[in-house]
């Protein structure tokens, strides 16, 4: 299998689109859009394409009438090469799919934060612990804050919240209160906050001392 | 007789005349007139931007414009922010020193932007230029506090240290103390990128006290908040300040004192750092809070409530950085009471989650939209977004001129349609009539591109991830986007076809950046042959380029015209697609 790209002269039986440049979009509209683009692509292993080549042409633009059909690119490649390149470029564009099904399921560089902007990040946040009904703490390595992650009953939007910033059970208690207030309206009296201690037993707040 | 008055003003005069043309723009207008302007202007430039320093060499700029004394070089790509750049990439500065050492004896102001600035650049800078006056550092890596102390030891007149963002090797605390006690030149310091132990806050104290013109201060993390109010006692004029750490246990006396040394500063307009915030120390603020007309609030993990107080007393904020946990509810105070507001900038808390942990969605930018008509420039971390909100935020701001909108999970559609983004982002492009940077996100067919090539005329910058269908998309951004500058692409499905066919194009621009799309390692060769204005460089960690098939895409490309030539320091895992340099190979 031969790939050609050629630098050609404009045959007679020109199809009238890929003259990008100068008839813009309307060409490719005509040519069924999207669609031909696509197939397009993939008339790079095409030597009958004339389509390609003509678009080269427009784009280097300083060949004269006299310049023949040079082939600029030549590729004799095995079938299983051939599969293999598609694989790739499948690969290309799946990304994220891929990295999904990984442990790691985070894409380098998205969302686009910057790397210093991150670290302050993981300074201030502990490793997350997965989903969890009520709070659950954990220490963050410098002792600097401790977040738990709260939520509250009926509320989809689990918040987490530094609670060293608290001097007790009810100044915690108020201020999740406010917090969630603007989810769901709630009463101090109705709820009850509970934790979940190192063993995984669910514990009601206020028998240890802060 | 008149054409011959014309020309019959001494060069004296042409000169005199020429000083008050100070932007760039307008010079190199100037010295396209003709050759004598040209000559006259060449020698009377004083300032230099060199937006790629590889787009140049250091002798080439030293031969046309021999009296420089103020120079601006960018060096890596901006998607390297994101680690997309590989360590060893490029973007030394040394060598342009080294050059400037010798022909600028009178270089007085040196602005760095990732680029690599080691220890040895740094002292090369204090030996040689003895007017040094301003050094700025963003986001510039390879030096340590070595090189900081001797810049503070030899430049006698520094006026301007400012190294934000950049990463310092700490070597020593004391390099502070290097400034001799005869620096009294200060006008604006920004240590705010130092680890805690990289400061000696006594000699921070002691500069402090002996610079009457110091404006701008930012400190590091390590200052704690009882130390705040030291520093602005001895600094009341200060315009511009970054806290260190802004946490304490709340101690009426610590309070008392912040608050007081606050409201000392008069003249205090700009605010930042907040790293570690206790709610409770923030009504110290109150009494500057009226002035306040930019708070960076980006680092503090303080909740809404918090910060609807705070913004609520800053009715001439013009500019606010904050985190998500602003939720929507924030921005709707934000939206009623600073109606001043050009810039806001809303950063996620949790950005690698995979459920929100906050309430912030489309709804916060519309209401700021609404309430602030002077909005220029969002950036805006989201987790979902419509077409609906984008068209209400572009009718209600037709003078955005930089819309940056990130929907954290890649292609996500609009929520209430399930349909693409296009239409939204459309109209921000058909009704921003001066939008210069663009930043796309979310669910994107090729309709978006078709959009932003026929209206983003002024678009100067575009960032593009996870969009598209095919070629065509880029195509209309590349044969219809006139002012285009700067484009960076990742992960779309854009080949050979749509680069091969605005290969010109590319020469108008100063670099294209694409990575994880589609492009051939032939066409890229194709390119760097046809192209000689043009470096064309792959960028491949794992191996060759030519070690696969020439239909194989690669890896990364960064396409960037250059009267320099390919170049020279390029790291193995770079290779540049110029005819002679594969020669060399």
């Amino acid at each position: 299998m031969e790939l050609q790209l050629g630098l050609a002269l404009p045959t007679r039986n020109m199809v009238k689109g890929f003259d990008l440049n100068n008839h813009g979009l309307d060409q490719l509209k005509e040519m069924g859009g999207l669609e031909a683009w696509n197939k397009a692509a993939g008339c790079f292993a095409d030597k009958d394409c004339v389509k390609s080549k003509r678009s080269f042409e427009q784009a280097f633009g300083n060949f004269t009438e006299e310049c023949r059909t040079k082939p600029l690119l030549l590729w004799s490649g095995q079938p299983n090469e051939e599969e293999d390149h598609k694989d790739q470029k499948k690969a290309t564009f799946s990304t994220t799919d891929e990295n999904d099904a990984e442990e790691d399921d985070q894409v380098v560089g998205w969302p686009p934060i910057k790397t210093w902007r991150k670290k302050i990040f993981q300074q201030q946040q502990q490793p997350r612990v997965g989903r969890a009904e009520n709070n659950r703490v954990a220490e963050n390595e410098n002792g600097r804050s401790i977040y738990v992650k709260v939520k509250m009953e009926g509320v989809a939007i689990t918040r987490k919240i530094d609670i060293k910033l608290y001097q007790s059970y009810q100044s915690l208690t108020n201020s999740l209160i406010t917090m969630f207030a603007k989810d769901k309206k709630c009463d101090e009296d109705d709820y009850i906050l509970t934790y979940q201690d190192k063993e995984g037993d669910w514990l009601i707040a206020g028998d240890i001392p802060w | 007789m008149q054409k011959e008055m014309a020309y019959s003003f001494p060069d004296e005069v042409l000169k005199h005349v020429f000083t008050f043309i100070q932007s760039d723009e307008d010079r190199n207008a100037v010295s396209l007139v003709c050759k004598s302007w040209y000559e006259i202007e060449r020698w009377c430039r004083r300032k230099v931007f060199i937006g790629n320093c590889y787009a140049v060499s250091p002798r080439m700029v030293i031969r046309r414009f021999p009296e420089v004394r103020s120079i601006e070089l960018k060096g890596k790509p901006h998607f390297a922010d994101f680690n997309l750049v590989p360590d060893g990439w490029g973007g030394y500065v040394l060598q342009w020193i080294a050059e400037m050492a010798g022909a600028y004896p009178w270089l007085g102001e040196i602005r760095l932007k990732r680029m690599v600035v080691t220890d040895e650049s740094l002292e090369l800078i204090a030996k040689s230029f003895k007017n040094f006056k301003v050094l700025v550092l963003f986001s510039c890596e390879g030096f340590s506090t070595d090189g900081l102390a001797a810049i503070a030891a030899s430049c006698k007149n520094l006026r301007e240290l400012d190294l934000r963002e950049s990463e310092v090797d700490d070597l020593s605390g004391h390099w502070l103390a290097h400034f001799p006690e005869t620096c009294t030149s200060l006008v604006s310091l920004n240590i705010s990128c130092l680890g805690s132990d990289e400061v000696s806050f006594s000699a921070l104290e002691r500069l402090v006290d002996r610079c009457p013109n110091l404006r701008s201060l930012q400190l590091n993390r390590g200052v704690t908040l009882d130390k705040i109010a030291n520093i602005l006692r001895r600094a009341p004029q200060l315009v511009d300040f970054g806290t260190g750490n802004y946490a304490a246990e709340l101690q009426p006396d610590v309070f008392s004192n912040l608050a007081g040394a606050f409201s000392s500063c008069k003249e205090l307009k700009s605010l930042s750092g907040f790293w570690d915030v206790v709610p409770a120390y923030l009504p110290a603020l109150y009494s500057i809070c009226p002035r306040l007309t930019s708070l960076n609030l980006s680092y503090a993990t303080i909740q809404s409530p918090d910060l609807i107080k705070l913004v609520s007393h800053c009715p001439r904020l013009q500019r606010l950085l904050v985190l998500d946990y602003v939720e929507d509810s924030g921005l709707e105070e934000l939206a009623s009471s600073c109606k001043d507001l050009q810039e806001l900038r809303v950063f996620p808390s949790d950005p690698f989650g995979a459920e929100p942990n906050v309430s912030l969605t489309e709804q916060g930018l519309v209401a700021v939209s609404l309430g602030c008509p002077k909005l220029q420039s969002v950036l805006y971390f989201c987790r979902r977004m419509s077409n609906a909100a984008l068209v209400t935020i572009a009718q209600n701001c037709p003078n955005l001129t930089c819309f940056r909108l990130c929907i954290i999970e890649p292609k996500t559609a609009d929520y209430l349609t399930l349909e693409p983004l296009d239409a939204g982002f459309g109209a921000i492009v058909e009704h921003c009539k001066d939008l210069r940077r663009l930043s796309l996100s979310g669910l994107l067919t090729d309709h978006v591109f078709e959009y932003i090539g026929t209206y983003g005329k002024k678009l100067e910058m575009l960032s593009v991830a996870f969009a598209g269908d095919s070629d065509l998309g880029l195509h209309h951004v590349l044969s219809g986007c006139e002012s285009l500058r700067k484009l960076e692409i990742r992960d779309c499905p854009f080949g050979d076809k749509a680069l091969l066919a605005n290969a010109a194009k590319l020469e108008t621009m100063r670099s294209l950046w694409m990575s994880s799309c589609a492009v051939s390692f032939g066409a890229c060769k194709l390119l760097g042959q046809k192209m000689p204005k043009l470096n064309v460089e792959v960028i491949d960690e794992t191996e060759p380029p030519d070690s696969r098939p020439e239909s194989y895409p690669v890896d990364k490309l960064y396409i960037y015209r250059s009267v320099a030539g390919p170049r020279f320091d390029m790291p193995p895992f770079v290779w540049s697609m110029d005819e002679a340099v594969k020669i060399l190979h």
